[in-house]
C-alpha cells in the first residue's frame, strides 16, 4: 500500500464515508439481533429501534458522502472518477450516483431505510413492529455488507464506493494514476445515461423494488408467529405502493429504451428488463389473493407464497442482472464486479428462511436447518457445488408443499363457480405462472450453467407468442370478474350482465381486426394464421375488458371515482396491452431498400429488408414520403445527421413536412451507439435511427482534388468500374504504323480511347495518352469533368496484348451517405394512455385501502 | 377434488409442456461444424473477426447485406452472410455471437451480437 499522501487527496472523504459504511453493517447487525431478541423481552425493543435509526442516519451518511464527492468532483476517488467528469452537465450528477453497482445498491439501501422508517413508525407497538422490523433489519445487513468491500478469508465481500484510485487493483498501476493526473483522464458518465427519463427511472423501480420487501416482511412474520390471517389489512396499501411504483418504473424504462435506444421499440425481452417485470407481475398477484383473503378469508398460503416469492425474484433478478451469468444474452447488464457468490448466497439464504419457518415441527426444522448446514460446508470443502444446490432447492421445494398440507390452516369448503374469488384467484395463478414462464426463459443462461448445456436464449418472438394466451385470459378476467359477487353470485344474472358488453366488443374488434391483419399484409416476418387469430382474439378482449369495466364504473359504482380504483387500473392495463399490440403487430417498415437483388429465396427469416440508403442530397420515396439526407454535424461526441421528409400536396409536388435528426453517438465506453429520432403524431410515431454511417466530419475536403489513383490492367474491350460509371477500354490508336514504328525510335504516341457511361446511359470519351520519346515514357492524363475521372495510360505489356491505366475519382464524386431504418407505430399513445390511466386508478385503489384501513383500525 | 386442484395440475402441466417445447425449439450454441452438419437448424455461432479476411459492404447495392469471416471458437474460419446493415464499430467487437444457419458454403445470419472490449466498460445502464 502507498502511504505517500498528496496534496491532492482528500482523503477525509473517505474515511468518513468508510465510517458510515462500518456503522450502517454493525447497526442494521444490532437492530437485527435487538429486534429478534424482543420477540421475547420486549426490554430490548428501545435498544432496536434506537439501532435502526442509527442505521437510517448511517445510509444517510454514506448517500450524502458520495453525493458531495461526485458534487465536488474528488476524482482521486474510483467511484468518482468512473462515473462523473467535469465536462458533463451536472443536472445529470443524480445519474452518476446510480450508474455504478455501488450506488445502485446504496440506492435499495436507501429506500429500504426510508420505508423501514416509515412502517416503524405505523407499527409502533403493535403486534406486527417486532417481526416486520426483525425481517427488515436482516435484509438491511445483507444489504450493507454489498458496500463493505472486506476480505473474509478468500470471499470478497460487498465492493466499496469509497475506494482510492491508487488502491483499485485495476488501476493502480497506470501511469496516469501513478502521476496523480485524476481529473483530466475521468470517466465520465456513460453518456446514453445522459437523460432525463435516467435520473427518474433507476429511484423509482428501485423504490419499488424495496417495496416489495414490505409484503414478504409481513408474510415472513407471520409464519414466524403463525399469525396468517391478520396481516394482510395493513400489508394491502403497501402491496399496493409497491405494484404502482414498480409498475410506473418498469414502464419508465420503456419509455427510456424507445427514446434513447435503438431497440426499435419499447420492450425487447432481455433479461433485465424481464427480471424487473416477473417481480410486478407476482406481486400483482399476490395484491389480488390477499383482496380475496379480506373479503372473504382464505388464499392463505398462495399470499404467503406469492408475497414471499416477489421479494425472492427481486433478489433472483439481482443476482441475473450483476453476477455476469447472462454474459452475451443480455445487451445491457452490469458487469461482474466479483459478487456472484455473494448474490447466490443471499438468494439461497431467505429461501432457507422461507423454508425453516415454515416447517412447524420442532424435529423436522431442526433437521432441514443442520442438513442444511452440513450440504452448504460439503459444497464449499468438497465442490459438487451445482449437484448440491439442486438438490438443496428440489427438497427445499417439496418440503414447502408437504408443510404445506401439514401445517397450514386450509379451507373446509369449496370456491363456488360463480363467485368473484374463485375467477380472481385463477387471474393470480395466471399471472403467476406467466410470470414463471418468463423466469424459465430468462433463466437460459442459469439453466446452461448448471446443466452444462449450450442453449441459446430465446428470441422476441418466443416471448410474444407464449405470452399471448396469457394476455387474453388476463383480459377476460379483468372483464368479467368485477360482475361476480363475492361467495355466490346468480349465473343467469351474471351472464346477461356481461353479454352486452361482450357482443359490443365482439362486433367492434371483430370489424376493426379482421382488415386490420386479414386484409391487410402484416409485415412483420413469420407471422402466421395463428398468431393473426390471436392477435385478432387478444384485440377483442382487451376491448370487451375497457368496455366492461366502463359499464362497471358507471353502471354498478355509478361513477363514483373513489371507490374505482380497480375499474380504473383494469382499463389502463388493458389499452396498455392494447396499444402495445396494434402499435407492434402494425408497425409499418417505411425504409425499404430499392435494389432489386433477392433475398427471399433464403427464406422467410432473411426477408427483412429493413434499412435505406439515403446519399446526401439525393430524394428519395420512403412510405408516403420522400426523404432526403441533408449532411451531418457533430456535437461534442454525438454526430446528427438531418433528414427532411416531404410529403406530396394537392399538386402531386413534394412540400416539406417535417425534419428528423437521428443521432450516432461516438460513446467512449460503449463504441458508436445509435440513438433514434421519433415524430410524434396522436395517432402514430415515426421511428428512425441509422444503422450505418460514417462518423468522419471531412471539412477540408476540396471540392476539386483528386483521390489516390488505383491501378488497373485490361484488353481492349475490358470494363473497369468506377463509383459513377463504367469505363470501356473501346479501341487503341497509334501514330504510327507498324512499320515506322520497327524502324523508327524517337516517338512513339499510343491513345487508349475510353468510353465512359454513366448510370443515365450517357457516353463521355477519355483520351490518355502513351508517349515514349527518346526511350522515356511520358504518359498524358485526360479527365472527363462531367463525371470527375482522371486517365493515365502508363505501361504497354506487348506480350499479354494489355495495358495498364490509372484511375482517380473526384472525391466529390463519393459522396456522405447513412444507412437508415424508419418504422411507423401506429396508436402506440394507447399504450403511453394505458400506462398514465393504470397509474391513476392504482393510485386512486391506494387511497382508497388507507382510508378502510383507517376506518376499521 | 377441488376445482382448484385441477386447475394446480393443469398449471404444473403447462409449466412441464413449456419447458419440453421450448427446448426441442430452441436454438442452441455451437461452432461451424455443427451448423453445416445441420443445415436447417438455427445456431448461434460464437466466434471472432477473421481479420485475414477481406469485408465486404457496399449499401449501395444491398444496405443489408454485409460479409465478412468468423473464426469459430473451434478456429474454422468461414464466409459470412450478414442479413443487416454492418454494425457501426464492426472492428473493435472482441467476440461476435451470430444467429443464422449455413446455406451452401457461407453462414447465412439474421442477427449478430457484438461484445466489445470491457476494460473501462464498466458502465451499463444501471437497470436497463
Amino acid at each position: 500500500m502507498n502511504d505517500i499522501q498528496y496534496t491532492v487527496e482528500r482523503l477525509w472523504a473517505g474515511q468518513l464515508g468508510n465510517s458510515f459504511i462500518v456503522l450502517s453493517f454493525v447497526s442494521a447487525f444490532l437492530a437485527f439481533i435487538a429486534f429478534y431478541l424482543s420477540s421475547k423481552n420486549s426490554g430490548y425493543l428501545k435498544l432496536a429501534r434506537f439501532a435502526f435509526n442509527l442505521h437510517g442516519f448511517a445510509v444517510v451518511g454514506i448517500a450524502g458522502t458520495l453525493f458531495y464527492m461526485l458534487f465536488n468532483h474528488f476524482f482521486e476517488y474510483q467511484y468518482v472518477w468512473q462515473h462523473s467528469n467535469t465536462e458533463m452537465d451536472m443536472k445529470y450528477i443524480l445519474s452518476c450516483f446510480w450508474e455504478g453497482q455501488e450506488g445502485s445498491f446504496l440506492l435499495w439501501t436507501f429506500w429500504n431505510v426510508v420505508l423501514g422508517l416509515l412502517l416503524k413508525f405505523q407499527l409502533k407497538n403493535g403486534d406486527w413492529e417486532v417481526p416486520v422490523m426483525t425481517i427488515f433489519s436482516l435484509v438491511q445487513v445483507f444489504l450493507a455488507s454489498m458496500l463493505l468491500g472486506v476480505y473474509l478469508f478468500d470471499y470478497k465481500v460487498g465492493t466499496n464506493p469509497f475506494l482510492l484510485l491508487k488502491e483499485h487493483a485495476e488501476y493502480s498501476h497506470l501511469p496516469f494514476v501513478l502521476a496523480a493526473k485524476y481529473e483530466s483522464t475521468a470517466r465520465g458518465l456513460n453518456p446514453l445515461l445522459m437523460n432525463y427519463w435516467m435520473t427518474i427511472h433507476p429511484p423509482t423501480l428501485f423504490l419499488g423494488f424495496s417495496s416489495t420487501l414490505i409484503p414478504f416482511a409481513f408474510a415472513i412474520g407471520a409464519l414466524w408467529n403463525k399469525k396468517y390471517n391478520d396481516w394482510q389489512r395493513i400489508a394491502l396499501p403497501w402491496t399496493y405502493f409497491a405494484i404502482l411504483i414498480l409498475g410506473v418504473g418498469i414502464l419508465m424504462g420503456g419509455a427510456w429504451a424507445y427514446e434513447a435506444l435503438s431497440f426499435g421499440g419499447f420492450w425487447a425481452w432481455d433479461p433485465v428488463e424481464n427480471s424487473s417485470l416477473v417481480p410486478w407481475l407476482v406481486i400483482v398477484a399476490a395484491g389480488h389473493t390477499m383482496i380475496i383473503n379480506k373479503n372473504k378469508g382464505g388464499s392463505l398460503f398462495t399470499t404467503h407464497f406469492l408475497s414471499i416469492g416477489s421479494f425472492l425474484l427481486v433478489l433472483y433478478s439481482t443476482f441475473l442482472t450483476r453476477s455476469g451469468v447472462l454474459g452475451t444474452s443480455s445487451v445491457h447488464a452490469f458487469t461482474d464486479l466479483g459478487m456472484t457468490g455473494q448474490l447466490v448466497i443471499y438468494v439461497l439464504a431467505f429461501i432457507f428462511i422461507t423454508v425453516a419457518l415454515l416447517i412447524n415441527d420442532k424435529l423436522f426444522k431442526v433437521s432441514y436447518i443442520v442438513i442444511s448446514f452440513l450440504l452448504l460446508f460439503f459444497g464449499m470443502l468438497y465442490g459438487y457445488k451445482k449437484i448440491i444446490l439442486m438438490i438443496w432447492l428440489g427438497s427445499s421445494g417439496i418440503i414447502t408443499f408437504i408443510s404445506y398440507y401439514l401445517y397450514f390452516p386450509k379451507e373446509k369448503d369449496e370456491e363456488e363457480l360463480f363467485s368473484r374469488e374463485f375467477w380472481m384467484f385463477l387471474g393470480a395463478l395466471v399471472f403467476l405462472l406467466s410470470g414463471l414462464i418468463i423466469t424459465y426463459f430468462t433463466s437460459i443462461p442459469v439453466i446452461n450453467k448448471l446443466f452444462n448445456t449450450e442453449f441459446a436464449p430465446p428470441k422476441v418472438q418466443v416471448y410474444n407468442t407464449w405470452m399471448m394466451p396469457f394476455a387474453i385470459l388476463v383480459m377476460i378476467l379483468i372483464a368479467v370478474s368485477q360482475f361476480l359477487k363475492y361467495k355466490k353470485t346468480d349465473p343467469k344474472k351474471f351472464l346477461k350482465r356481461i353479454s352486452y358488453t361482450f357482443i359490443l366488443a365482439l362486433l367492434f374488434g371483430t370489424v376493426c381486426t379482421v382488415p386490420l391483419y386479414f386484409l391487410t399484409n402484416s409485415e412483420t416476418k413469420g407471422i402466421g394464421t395463428w398468431d393473426l387469430i390471436s392477435y385478432s382474439l387478444l384485440f377483442i378482449t382487451g376491448l370487451f375488458a375497457v368496455l366492461a369495466n366502463l359499464d362497471y364504473f358507471l353502471t354498478v359504482l355509478k361513477g363514483k371515482v373513489s371507490k374505482s380504483g380497480a375499474a380504473i387500473a383494469h382499463i389502463g392495463f388493458a389499452l396498455v396491452l392494447i396499444g402495445a399490440l396494434v402499435s407492434t403487430s402494425k408497425k409499418v417498415t417505411l425504409a425499404k431498400n430499392i435494389s432489386d437483388k433477392k433475398l427471399s429465396s433464403l427464406g422467410k427469416d432473411f426477408d427483412d429488408r429493413e434499412s435505406i440508403l439515403l446519399t446526401q442530397g439525393d430524394t428519395l420515396p420512403m412510405g408516403p414520403y420522400r426523404v432526403v439526407y441533408k449532411g451531418k454535424k457533430r456535437i461534442g461526441i454525438n454526430v446528427f445527421f438531418t433528414v427532411d421528409y416531404l410529403k406530396l400536396n394537392k399538386d402531386n409536388k413534394p412540400e416539406y413536412d417535417f425534419t428528423l435528426t437521428p443521432q450516432i453517438q461516438d460513446n467512449p465506453r460503449m463504441g458508436q451507439a445509435a440513438e433514434p429520432d421519433t415524430k410524434h403524431y396522436l395517432d402514430r410515431d415515426i421511428y428512425t435511427h441509422i444503422t450505418a454511417a460514417d462518423l468522419n466530419i471531412d471539412t477540408l475536403r476540396k471540392k476539386d482534388a483528386f483521390g489516390s489513383a488505383k491501378n488497373y490492367i485490361g484488353h481492349v474491350g475490358d470494363t473497369i468500374f468506377s463509383s459513377n460509371a463504367l469505363v470501356i477500354i473501346d479501341s487503341l490508336r497509334s501514330n504510327l504504323s507498324k512499320a515506322q514504328y520497327e524502324k523508327n525510335d524517337s516517338l512513339l504516341e499510343v491513345t487508349a480511347i475510353l468510353r465512359c457511361v454513366n448510370t443515365q446511359g450517357q457516353s463521355f470519351f477519355a483520351r490518355p495518352k502513351f508517349i515514349i520519346q527518346n526511350n522515356v515514357i511520358i504518359p498524358k492524363d485526360d479527365t472527363v469533368n462531367e463525371l470527375g475521372l482522371k486517365f493515365a495510360f502508363w505501361k504497354i505489356n506487348p506480350d499479354e496484348g494489355t495495358i495498364e491505366i490509372t484511375m482517380s475519382e473526384k472525391l466529390a464524386n463519393n459522396k456522405d451517405f447513412i444507412v437508415m431504418k424508419a418504422f411507423v407505430f401506429p396508436y402506440i399513445n394507447v399504450l403511453w394512455l394505458g400506462c398514465i390511466i393504470m397509474a391513476i386508478g392504482t393510485g386512486i385503489a391506494i387511497r382508497e385501502r388507507i382510508r378502510i384501513f383507517k376506518v376499521q383500525s | 377434488m377441488k376445482k382448484l386442484h385441477v386447475i394446480g395440475i393443469v398449471i404444473i402441466a403447462i409449466a412441464i409442456g413449456v419447458i419440453f417445447i421450448s427446448l426441442k425449439n430452441t436454438s442452441t450454441y455451437a461452432d461451424f461444424s455443427e451448423a453445416i452438419a445441420n443445415p436447417e437448424k438455427e445456431y448461434h455461432v460464437v466466434g471472432k473477426l477473421d481479420k485475414t479476411q477481406p469485408q465486404l459492404y457496399d449499401p449501395k447495392i444491398n444496405a443489408d447485406q454485409f460479409m465478412f469471416s468468423l473464426i469459430d471458437n473451434k478456429g474454422i474460419s468461414k464466409q459470412v452472410v450478414l442479413h443487416k446493415s454492418r454494425p457501426q464499430d464492426f472492428e473493435k467487437s472482441e467476440q461476435i455471437v451470430l444467429i443464422g444457419k449455413m446455406e451452401g458454403n457461407d453462414f447465412h445470419a439474421n442477427d449478430i451480437l457484438m461484445k466489445c472490449p470491457s476494460k473501462y466498460n464498466d458502465g451499463k445502464p444501471p437497470m436497463k
